[in-house]
């Protein structure tokens, strides 16, 4: 009797695998190809980006605008009467995710350009797919050079649309130096994280550079909570400001522990800071704090998508990734309608030759040497009164 | 700065040996290590920040609170995963797998329940700080590094002067010689649960004021697991003396070597002290330890 039932159910194996088999190899999706080869009927652009885990509040809010804005393009028409569609995939800001979603996306989904991820680590992870594949692949909030640039050889189907750690941490330095009149500083950073890493670094060239002195450099491993020990020896040297370009969590926690030790100074971040959590996280001790950013909800440039935000979602995008996730989409629209193929090195070398085009954050011109835009200002925010206050636009000198 | 990192390596060892203390109160009478305590004190600083926000309690409430909740999931947890165990005499390699898998659940239940959100608890004492000398210590670590005191000297003062103290010390050393004296086990088994729960709430609420709640909170305690091992599993002022021990040798590895390599001392101390004394600094002979 035993032996009967596991012959069935061997069949049955079987039979569920057969049907599996011949359900893939329908010869209609052949079919289904567009008389013209070089741009299909619908245009899948790959949308990589964390919609659950820690990076989970900008990306859902990404998610959100590159759809809004995806609709705009095509009820304008789309590029060249073909509809964009997106793709969207969750990464959870994990490397190893991010590499699975962009070879299902190249893969299956067949995209012909992918727009992410947020984090330098996990698109750094992803070229491991999309150069061979050679799928163009726009960073939205990746800042760190070697995204693009890997041992000075630029990668050829890797782009950004923002600036870079170098130039985060030289508006900082300069800005700490020229607005806030800092004359010394300390470092606390990230030693798990490649982007604190990066900042850090190129904040203490920069800020040597104007001619200010680093009284003290001190790291830590991602998940740390207690840093009294290592802001105990940067307040011996008495810096004006104390520059933390870490996650929100970490520098909030900081801050509370160095107001703790007395220490009475300035901090300064980077754009990680930019989310409502390090208020809730940091409460009085944050207060005052500058950060730099990549865009702000009070950007006159932006108003107009922000009402219209508000109008579908009922509430404020969570910046600056919907920004510059929507830059991205606009470069990628623009290439391929320039291009006029869907095919990858075509794209890129449209991208290459980018010059004043009209984003939502600003004008984007691509320097081909580096795949970055050039000169893109910053934004200088300060954390008040329990809110984020735009101080200015700033373009280092 | 010698003050200085002395006073914050104090303050981090207070708050390493009161969830140690948790620990070791439970090897002593079980022989086990009891891994669920992390989450106990994860869910007291849940506890505590709903009674402070939500129901807008005062802060000695919320304190209240916080301990209760621990004694509510010390002695539940004991009834539930341990007690089946006990009376089946398992060996406390039992125990203890059934500990992590306690650990384990309380933690996915918040993350099913409450999400990976991290709460942060409103500024109850503010932030002013004390000055003593050259040095500075918030006003919340001397608070919390008092209270733990006082909670530590009240267990120690419960337990060699009072007629239950005296039946779990008694079961420490042979339970069931203490079972044939007429002390009730289970009675003082429950017992020593409420008490480590009551110190893990306490460990909770000022874990969460000091950082914040999260699900996985409850791994902090592996260091004070450490401590407790290094100053000897099962006694009380060893893992007091391992808490502070390796507090300070944090706080001065971070100040004088460097931050990056301070757990590499941590454990390091953890190998040398069980290689030179396998009991730890205070501990009692046993011969099983898990």
């Amino acid at each position: 009797m035993k032996r009967l039932l596991a012959a069935a159910m061997v069949l049955c194996l079987l039979g569920f695998q057969l049907c599996g088999c011949g359900g893939g190899t329908k010869p209609g999706d052949q079919a289904k190809v567009p008389d013209e080869p070089g741009v299909p009927e619908v245009i899948k652009i790959g949308h990589a980006v964390a919609l659950t885990g820690d990076a989970s509040i900008w990306g859902q809010s990404e998610s959100n605008a590159l759809k809004m804005w995806a609709r705009k393009v095509n009820e304008q028409g789309g590029i060249d009467g073909k509809k964009i569609e997106l793709v969207t995939y969750d990464t959870r800001a994990d490397s190893v995710e991010a590499v699975n979603v962009a070879k299902r996306m190249i893969e299956q989904d067949k995209v012909v350009a992918i727009i992410g991820a947020a984090q330098s680590g996990v698109t750094i992870a992803m070229t491991a797919v999309t150069e061979p594949a050679k799928v163009p692949l726009i960073g939205t909030t990746a800042t760190n050079p070697e995204v693009t640039v890997k041992d000075g050889v630029v990668r050829p189907h890797t782009f950004r649309v923002c600036f870079i750690d170098p130039f985060q941490g030289t508006v900082a330095a300069q800005f700490a130096s020229t607005e806030l009149g800092a004359k010394t500083a300390a470092v606390l950073y990230d030693v798990g994280s490649d982007y604190s890493s990066w900042l850090a670094q190129y904040f203490i060239e920069a800020f040597e550079k104007m001619g200010g002195t680093i009284v003290g450099k001190e790291a830590f491993r991602t998940g740390e909570l207690d840093y009294r020990a290592m802001l105990g020896k940067l307040k011996e040297g008495n810096p004006d400001v104390i520059f933390i370009p870490t996650a929100q969590k970490e520098a909030a926690l900081a801050m509370k522990q160095a107001r703790d030790l007395g220490y009475e100074g300035k901090f300064l971040g980077g754009d990680n800071w930019g989310s409502p959590d390090i208020i809730e996280l940091g409460g009085s001790a944050v207060e005052g704090g500058y950060f730099v950013n990549l865009a702000s909800l009070e950007d006159p440039d932006i108003q107009d998508f922000i009402a219209e935000y508000r109008g579908e979602y009922g509430s404020d995008p969570v910046l600056p990734n919907p920004v510059m996730a929507i830059d991205a989409l606009i470069v990628l629209v623009e290439a391929i309608k320039k291009a006029g193929s869907t095919d990858g090195d075509a794209i890129c070398k449209a991208i290459e030759e980018i010059k004043d085009l009209q984003a939502l954050t600003g004008k984007i011109t691509y320097d081909p040497q580096t795949h970055n835009p050039l000169n893109k200002p910053a934004i200088i925010q300060q954390i008040k009164d329990g809110e984020f206050i735009y101080v200015e636009k700033y373009v280092t000198s | 700065m010698l003050l200085q990192t002395t006073i914050t390596g104090l303050a981090i060892g207070g708050i390493y040996a009161l969830m140690a203390v948790g620990y070791s109160l439970v090897f002593s009478v079980l022989n086990f290590s009891n891994f669920a305590h992390g989450s106990v004190i994860m869910l007291g600083a849940y506890a505590g920040y709903f009674v402070l926000t939500k129901a807008g309690a005062s802060f000695p409430v919320a304190l209240a609170g916080s301990m209760l909740a621990g004694v509510i999931l010390g002695v539940t947890n004991e009834r539930l995963a341990y007690r089946p165990l006990r009376v089946r005499n398992a060996r406390p390699l039992y125990f203890m797998i059934s500990a992590m898998g306690v650990a384990i659940f309380l933690e996915n239940l918040v993350y099913a329940t409450l999400g990976a959100h991290f709460y942060s608890y409103p500024e109850v004492l503010g932030r002013s700080i004390v000055r003593l000398g050259g040095a500075s210590i918030g006003i919340l670590d001397l608070f919390a590094l008092a209270f733990s005191s006082v909670a530590i000297t009240g267990l120690h003062f419960f337990l060699h002067n009072t007629k239950s103290g005296l039946a779990i010390r008694a079961c420490s050393f042979d339970m069931t010689v203490a079972s044939l004296f007429g002390v009730r086990i289970d009675r003082i088994v429950g017992l020593v649960f409420a008490l480590a729960g009551a110190l893990a709430g306490l460990s909770g609420i000022f874990l969460g004021m000091k950082y914040m709640a999260y699900p996985t909170m409850g791994w902090i305690t592996n260091k004070a697991y450490v401590a407790a091992v290094i100053g000897g599993l099962g006694s009380l002022p060893g893992a007091v003396i391992g808490g502070i021990v390796l507090g300070l040798l944090e706080t001065f590895v971070s100040v004088y070597i460097s931050s990056i390599i301070r757990d590499v001392f941590s454990f390091s101390a953890l190998v040398l002290v069980l290689l030179a004394m396998p009991n730890g600094l205070m501990g009692r002979y046993v011969e099983e330890k898990i």
